[in-house]
């Protein structure tokens, strides 16, 4: 268990989640509480007597994302709904609650994964493992810089009924930006495409470190795949992207076999994407501008394509159901080997390797950021 | 309080033939839900009871959330002592049989004594008759079932295995969903009770206590299983049923071999869901109202995985026809297949033989034949190895055969098969979700790290789903807390996942009780000796080695103070004076 509460602190310390060791409280529970502080307190004993949990994680998110949570909580509200899908299928919706008192956080964390305490950031818990609370965390974190943003620009132009933003909330807006980076850019991946199965663990391990390091995934929501001859390898379903030797699958195309039941969610979707076009890799991450300006205008309807700087935005919810992304993503990624799927993130395929596609999400990154600087200035 | 949520016991005494409803005090079931905990709450009732002592009770019941809009909540649980292991022992059955109760709307049904002759018993709504059954002991199940179609509603019967004394017959429900462990098929005939009918008529669904806070746990939930590779991927439960997992367990070096000597088998091939497609092209069926679909029929019904990999890989066998063949045959007389064809290898392994093909299929005819094998084979594996001389062949734990993932491959599960209350079974904490299908998130499989606890949560957690009727693999999407959700919208009960968990863990801890005061301590928590001495197969990059059995009895100990128990792994005092009072807030 302290293998556990080491680990996830440096993760989020290097996720960029919390600024350092002290903003984080991380306990795991066996028949003792493990811990990376010296002594734990009583309160947070209680939290445990009451809830039947192993893990607990007590964690004031960067001052950025804190200044910006703030700023949701602003109209004291008991409940945080996210905008974007995969906050609304994982977390559904984020409790709020006034301080760190043990009856209430037992209550809160009764009804959802995590919550946000206002004079103390997040709290999230697991019942598996300390990994449960971390993407928790940081799953609130995305949740709730996404809605910022897309509630402030949407109120700003009228759009789905949000009230339009005081000049001190625009002006707030703007200062944040100026502060925030679309993402960080890393060393460059390597253009020349694996040949074999090392190579090809090789390639992936670097193309999602690379990812999570320069914040196009927020949290474990993203898969990347690779495609040698019949066979595709792909990050399997809840894997970290920065952690994927060893949770890669090897999904033979000819449906020889089912050891794909652990691949990504959006297995069906890079099959299919495969298949319909000579793409070799394909990158799926959460970049943040590009959520949010996927969500620019009024509600999307399914079937519907629209296109922000030229890149094609599509409706499609998580899976292979019958709305699913995978009956409307593939068309739209045949022109430009890209599309964003409305509120949950951009696929970049690429004939030849990841180092084209990151540079293409960053490149999409980057462009939904000064569109959204711009539709922040229109709309003022 | 919306229907959802009812305590209605209709109480049948085979003896007198004597039946009378009642609706149980709130307290009892707003403290044991539905499903398995009223079945532990009646067995807990007289604890001392033998199994098929006609004082033991044989209970049916229905979920709390049978009957509603909630996905995949339709299961029905059978509650009884197991004459196989001694042990408390319930079993989750789908079909439509709990939809049927309720409809009748009878909650649970509660039955004791012995009748003097094979009976049937017809519920329709409310009214109950005798009638003497007119099939012969050797009468396969499909005719019986069958022959009670024309009465509607849904049917359980036990078949010839029961009649024969198999320790591990099943009790079967609408031809194609057994209750198959512990041998609950005789406890059923030991009241000669040959089959029971249920058909009601009422609108059950009708008056959910909030139906729009049903229909957003509801929503949740669907988009959770549409999310999910291992429910609704391509090559996920509904579309390969539950076979999906054979080349997955595989690939894991986790597959029970020949006995569990080896944990890879080379022919596995032969046996997974594609294998299964191309050969058989099955379709896909359904327990009412839920969209995972997980059963598979061809012309013959196809074998869970379970069974797949048992009359396979355990038995050293590439033939997927007499799997199949093997699997009718269970399905015909009424058999567990888990511990049917974990007998066998056990014997194949004691005799220095090999059954395959054919002569699985023979050998497992043969076990309703006659003669002191027939006999052995009929007692279950513990028994049959220690009457031969060998009782450390038997891959049983408190003689429960165990299933098909090999403990050295996922150490959450060892430690689950030791601490489950119903001996060797895999589903009372399922760690499979998390140390190899990775949901909620992945643990390490081969460590015993944290494991104490997250098995005990998980037991206590479906406890719960056990007791509101809910399917285990909608867990492997969706959690307690979107179900609680539901729960609440359904009966109007302000209960919260906390709250649920509570329960859960007071039934469970029951159970435990109850085991103890039939005799069972730390020593019956304990794996075959062959997991701590012998390393399964490994393969390319993985390994697997013996159980550290010092490392096992660690986490047993951590168990052990996290479940509330003593060193010997009965109930600490302070805890049973607990047990009853489920809500503690």
């Amino acid at each position: 268990m302290q293998n556990q509460v080491n680990k996830y602190l440096g993760k989020l310390i290097n996720h960029g989640l919390v600024e350092g060791p002290g903003d984080a409280e991380l306990y795991g529970l066996d028949d003792e509480i493990y811990s990376n502080r010296d002594q734990v307190p009583e309160k947070v004993r209680a939290v445990f007597d009451a809830l039947n949990i192993n893990s607990l994680l007590i964690a004031l998110p960067e001052p950025v994302r804190w200044s910006i949570i703030s700023e949701l909580l602003r109209g004291n509200p008991d409940v945080i709904s996210p905008t974007d899908s995969e906050s609304l299928t994982f977390i559904h919706d984020i409790p709020v609650i006034g301080s760190f008192d043990p009856g209430a956080i037992a209550c809160a964390l009764n009804r959802r994964k995590g919550c946000i305490v206002k004079d103390r950031g997040i709290v999230s818990f697991g019942t598996v493992s300390l990994e449960q609370a971390f993407v928790v965390m940081s799953s609130i974190c995305f949740a709730t810089f996404v809605k910022y943003f897309t509630d402030i620009i949407n109120g700003l132009h009228g759009f789905r009924g949000m009230p339009r933003p005081t000049s001190l909330q625009i002006d707030t807006c703007q200062e944040f930006l100026t502060r925030i980076t679309p993402y960080k850019p890393s060393s460059p991946l390597s253009p020349i495409p694996p040949a074999d199965e090392a190579g090809i663990i090789k390639a992936m391990d670097a193309a999602g470190k690379a990812m999570v390091h320069a914040h196009l995934v927020d949290s474990f929501f993203g898969n990347i795949s690779l495609r040698l001859g019949d066979v595709i390898y792909i990050s399997q379903t809840g894997s970290s992207l920065d952690e994927l030797p060893g949770r890669i699958d090897r999904v033979p195309l000819d449906g020889s076999s089912t050891c794909e039941i652990t691949s990504s969610s959006e297995l069906s979707a890079h099959v299919k994407i495969y298949e319909l076009s000579n793409d070799r890799a394909i990158l799926h991450g959460h970049p943040r501008f590009s959520v949010i300006m996927s969500m620019f205008g009024e509600p999307f309807k399914f079937g519907e394509t629209r296109h922000i700087g030229g890149i094609p935005v599509v409706a499609g919810e998580v899976g292979a159901g019958r709305k699913g992304l995978v009956h409307t993503l593939p068309q739209a990624m045949l022109k430009d080997h890209a599309a964003i799927v409305h509120g949950h993130g951009v696929f970049v395929g690429s004939a030849h390797t990841f180092h084209e596609a990151y540079e293409k999400v960053s490149s999409i990154e980057t462009g939904c950021f000064e569109l959204y600087k711009e539709a922040l200035k229109s709309g003022a | 309080m919306g229907k959802g949520f009812g305590h209605t016991c209709l109480f049948i005494d085979m003896t007198s033939r004597r039946t009378h409803r009642e609706v149980l005090d709130s307290e009892i079931s707003e403290a044991f839900l539905g499903g398995r905990g009223m079945g532990t709450y009646f067995l807990g009732l007289e604890p001392g009871l033998t199994a098929l002592d006609p004082a033991a009770p044989l209970i049916f019941a229905t979920g709390a959330l049978t009957g509603s809009h909630i996905p995949s909540s339709g299961r029905m649980m059978i509650s009884a002592f197991s004459p196989l292991t001694n042990t408390v022992c319930s079993c989750s059955v789908g079909g439509g049989f709990a939809l049927e109760m309720k409809r009748s709307l009878i909650d649970i049904i509660h039955i004791t004594g012995r009748s003097d002759k094979q009976t049937n018993i017809f519920i329709e709504n409310d009214s109950i008759s005798f009638e003497d059954s007119p099939w012969d002991r050797e009468t396969p199940l499909s005719r019986i079932f069958e022959d009670l179609s024309p009465s509607g509603g849904s049917a359980a019967a036990v078949g010839e295995a029961a009649y024969r004394g198999c320790l591990y017959a099943s009790i079967m429900v609408d031809n194609s969903f057994a209750s198959g462990r512990g041998g609950l098929g005789l406890v059923m005939a030991s009241k000669n009770i040959r089959a029971l009918v249920v058909r009601g008529n009422a609108h059950v669904r009708a008056t959910p206590f909030d139906p729009e806070a049903e229909e957003k746990a509801r929503t949740d939930i669907i988009r959770l299983f549409d999310a999910s590779p291992a429910l609704m991927g391509r090559s996920g439960i509904h579309a390969y049923g539950t076979s999906a997992l054979v080349d997955l367990m595989a690939s894991r070096h986790m597959m029970p071999t020949a006995n569990f000597r080896r944990t890879f088998f080379e022919g596995s091939t032969a046996f997974s869901g594609p294998a299964i497609r191309s050969e058989e092209t099955p379709r896909h069926y359904a327990c009412r109202g839920c969209p995972i679909a997980c059963k598979q029929k061809s012309a013959r019904e196809i074998p869970e995985f379970e069974t797949l990999s048992h009359f396979g890989a355990l038995n050293e066998n590439n033939d997927l026809k007499s799997i199949i063949e093997a699997n009718l045959i269970c399905n015909e007389t009424g058999m567990d297949t888990i511990s049917a064809a974990s007998t066998i290898a056990c014997l194949a392994e004691i005799k220095g033989a090999r059954y395959t093909g054919d002569a699985l299929v023979e050998k497992v005819r043969s076990i309703m034949g006659t003669g002191s094998e027939a006999e052995l084979l009929r007692k279950g594996s513990a028994i049959l190895a220690r009457e031969l001389g060998a009782p450390g062949k038997s891959m049983s734990v408190k003689s429960l055969e165990l299933p098909a993932y090999d403990p050295r491959g996922a150490y959450g599960m060892a430690l689950a098969y030791a601490t489950s209350t119903r001996g060797g079974c895999h589903l009372r904490a399922y760690p499979i979700a998390h140390e190899i299908l990775g949901k909620p998130v992945k643990t390490d499989r081969f460590s015993f790290s944290g494991k104490a606890r997250i098995i005990k949560i998980a037991e206590d957690t479906n406890t719960v789903v056990d007791s509101i009727g809910a399917c285990k693999f909608a867990f492997l999407a969706a959690s307690l807390e979107e179900y609680a959700k539901g729960f609440a919208a359904v009966t109007g009960l302000a209960y919260d996942t906390q709250d649920l968990l509570r329960i859960g863990d007071n039934i469970y801890t029951l159970e435990r009780h109850i085991n103890s005061i039939r005799g069972f301590t730390r020593k019956d928590d304990m794996l075959p000796e062959r997991f701590y001495t012998e390393p399964g197969t490994g393969g390319p990059g993985i390994e697997i080695p013996p159980l550290d059995k010092g490392q096992f009895f660690s986490a047993l100990e951590r168990y052990y103070r996290i479940r509330g128990c003593n060193p010997d792994g009965t109930i600490a005092e302070t805890r049973i004076k607990g047990l009853l009072l489920c809500r503690t807030r």
